[in-house]
């Protein structure tokens, strides 16, 4: 019985948004909305697979390169469809969700941003560089509460990281003009 | 008795004191991970995968074991103080685990956990020891037509099991076949899907998908949806179980274990559903019926011994017919043919040391996961506290540097990305994803001995029916259709389950 336990919710992190709202995933407004959408991009997939498929050659043939493809696009355009069908029948009376979204859309993109410089610059600044920056810039975008703080964990992060699988492992990683 | 022999030669190599280091080392850094909130095992395996990539062959593999093992642990450690299962097979152990830990019991809880692994995990380990080579006896004479049927059941079951209905499991199952599409046909030499990009020639790594699919799925979904009203219940107590515990937990151990390996080990999806029919029948069988919803511990016990005698069992169809039924038998057959390995009848002929010398190392981490694990639990329980967007911005970190350690350039990255986006638009529809990584593995393979069937009977579809065998294993798809149906039945048992049943790090079990 001694008195090293963890504080009860000391793990709620600061920054969060609305609580898990109590529908189960995907029923309530933006589940239905999410589900159309990704129906919709199964049709697109279908296509694009079967247009992939019938440019192959003798992609008719029964055991050509092209016919397990086109059977999975069947399939595909079976299921997008069903999706959308269901989804758009009950969109309506759906339950809506907190109204936050559009924020939360701004900080995703914000992220991605993050990530897509993160591939860009990582050949030429090296690991330990990019990294540090996106743990930085991810966290902050999680709802970490100190930028420097924050930003000392991700130089720490990426160091280790740096040591454990370029110098201990021998997993080369980009090192920059610096060289790490 | 061979196996006993090979399994003594296994543990010859595995008991070196350097592998048992790689050993120690994996359980240490699996367990780690595997208790931070949202990985699952499947994850947990993908993202670690990069640290064994320079070992030699066994090392790795061992190391392998204990991250596996490790990982599975952790796992339920983080149901039971947090109540967010990893993955969909933790979800029971939550409801009464949580519980306990609210009411003050959670070292019990935890210590009933981690014996009822190490119970289940070493029985478990056992009937793979004698089971595998036994069906790999009878694999060997599986022709191509055989291995479609059984592929087919596999898809139908991981559709209809690892998903809430069949639409959804279905959708994604075919959104993995689909990506297991791209790049170069092997029979023809066709590239398809890849629109004239060199870095798709290839194909999309398995890893990459993983880690996309549910590391950049997750933190996208908590940056969608906030991460509020997680609370790490405090873990007061030494690990240890009065008389009354132990009375009360060790039937519920064994009953899990028979529950769990033999499911575990049919060629089919879905180690959740052991883990709910032990919740039932051990609330069935209880004595102390009224203490179930309100912290259990046979309610911990029993489904937490059928979870890891689940995920020995799931090893049996992936060693001998190379066939993976849940998402980290996906991964674990992905890192054993980076090691060169390749899962299938042939693997105890061909690697049989090394093979014999993995089985080993699953016995060695059990142990040592249990040495570990009762003394250590408060120091797992305090990771619990890191705050989430720590330890999301690292998975991200870290989720980078295992596809840029597995492929090698930009254009995998924002193939992550992608993927990371598709599987935010999964979630938020409440489609699981974990059968996508389990169609991704198994499109290809599908479509392999189909084509292989049809050549060797010169295009008469006739052939795929052709065999006792492969009939009754279509039957058994055409029933395993009405699945959803029955899981939900089952299900019904076990009452409301946790509001965030479906999006998590998901549908991973073992």
């Amino acid at each position: 019985m001694s008195g090293a336990a963890n504080p009860p919710g000391s793990a709620a992190p600061a920054g969060a948004a609305a609580a898990p709202a109590p529908v189960p995933e995907g029923d309530d407004r933006h589940g239905h909305q999410a589900s159309i959408g990704l129906g919709a991009l199964m049709l697109a997939a279908a296509a694009a697979t079967l247009v992939d498929a019938a440019g192959l050659e003798g992609g008719s043939a029964l055991i050509g390169a092209g016919a397990f493809p086109t059977v999975v696009a069947l399939l595909l355009i079976a299921a997008g469809a069903a999706l959308i069908v269901r989804s758009l029948a009950k969109l309506r009376g759906a339950p809506a969700v907190g109204p936050a979204l559009r924020a939360r859309l701004v900080r995703l993109a914000a992220l991605i941003a993050a990530l897509v410089v993160f591939a860009g610059v990582l050949p030429y600044a090296g690991f330990t560089l990019s990294s540090a920056l996106l743990f930085t810039a991810a966290a902050l975008l999680l709802g970490a509460p100190h930028p420097w703080r924050t930003a000392a964990y991700g130089w720490t992060l990426a160091g280790l990281l740096f040591l454990l699988f370029d110098v201990l492992i021998g997993l080369s990683l980009p090192g920059g003009p610096w060289g790490f | 008795m061979a196996e006993i022999a090979s399994l003594i030669d296994g543990f010859g190599a595995a008991l070196s004191p350097v592998n048992l280091l790689w050993a120690l080392l994996g359980v240490t850094i699996g367990t780690a991970v595997g208790v931070l909130p949202g990985i699952g095992p499947a994850l947990t395996v993908a993202l670690l995968l990069p640290l064994t990539f320079r070992l030699d062959p066994a090392a790795s593999l061992i190391m392998f074991a204990g991250i596996y093992y490790g990982g599975m642990y952790g796992g339920s450690t983080t149901s039971i103080l947090l109540n967010t299962p990893g993955e969909s097979a933790s979800i029971v152990s939550a409801l009464e685990g949580n519980r306990m830990a609210r009411a003050g019991r959670g070292a019990a809880a935890l210590a009933a956990a981690a014996i009822g692994s190490f119970v289940a995990g070493t029985l478990g380990t056992v009937g793979l020891t004698f089971l595998a080579p036994v069906v790999a006896g009878i694999a060997v004479d599986f022709g191509p037509p055989e291995y479609v049927a059984l592929m087919a059941l596999a898809f139908v079951t991981v559709s209809a099991l690892l998903g809430r209905s069949l639409l959804k499991g279905g959708a994604s199952l075919l959104i993995g076949v689909t990506i297991g599409l791209v790049g170069i046909d092997e029979q023809s030499g066709d590239a398809r899907l890849s629109f004239g990009l060199p870095a798709l020639l290839d194909g999309i790594d398995v890893v990459v998908v993983v880690v996309a699919l549910f590391a950049l799925g997750e933190t996208f979904t908590r940056l969608m949806r906030g991460t509020g009203g997680e609370t790490v219940e405090p873990v007061r107590d030494r690990a240890v179980l009065s008389r009354s515990d132990w009375r009360r937990s060790w039937p519920a151990w064994l009953r899990g274990a028979a529950l769990g390996f033999p499911i575990g080990s049919l060629p089919a999806g879905g180690a959740e559903v052991p883990t709910f029919l032990s919740y039932s029948a051990e609330k069935r069988l209880s004595k102390h019926r009224s203490e179930f919803g309100r912290g259990a511990i046979e309610g911990v016990a029993g489904p937490e011994a059928a979870n890891n005698a689940a995920a020995a069992g799931v090893l049996v169809p992936l060693l001998t017919i190379g066939l993976p039924t849940s998402a980290t038998a996906a991964v674990i057959l992905t890192a054993f043919q980076s090691y060169g390995l390749q899962p299938g009848p042939q693997l105890f002929s061909e690697s049989g040391p090394l093979l014999w010398t993995l089985i080993a190392s699953l016995y060695i981490g059990n142990v040592m996961l249990l040495v570990l694990n009762l003394p250590l639990v408060r120091m797992w329980a305090r990771l619990l506290t890191i705050p989430a967007y720590a330890i999301y911005a690292a998975v991200l970190v870290f989720a980078t540097l295992g596809t840029f350690a597995s492929g090698g350039t930009a254009t995998d990255l924002l193939v992550l990305y992608a993927l990371g986006l598709l599987a935010l638009l999964m979630r938020t529809a409440g489609v699981p994803v974990a059968p996508a990584v389990v169609g991704l593995i198994l499109g290809p393979l599908l479509e392999q001995e189909l084509r292989r069937a049809l050549a060797l009977s010169q295009g008469d579809p006739a052939i795929l029916v052709s065999s006792p065998l492969t009939i009754t294993l279509w039957v058994l798809m055409l029933l395993a259709l009405a699945l959803p149906a029955v899981a939900r039945l089952v299900r019904r048992d076990v009452g409301a389950a946790p509001a965030r049943e479906e999006g998590e790090e998901a549908f991973t079990r073992s």
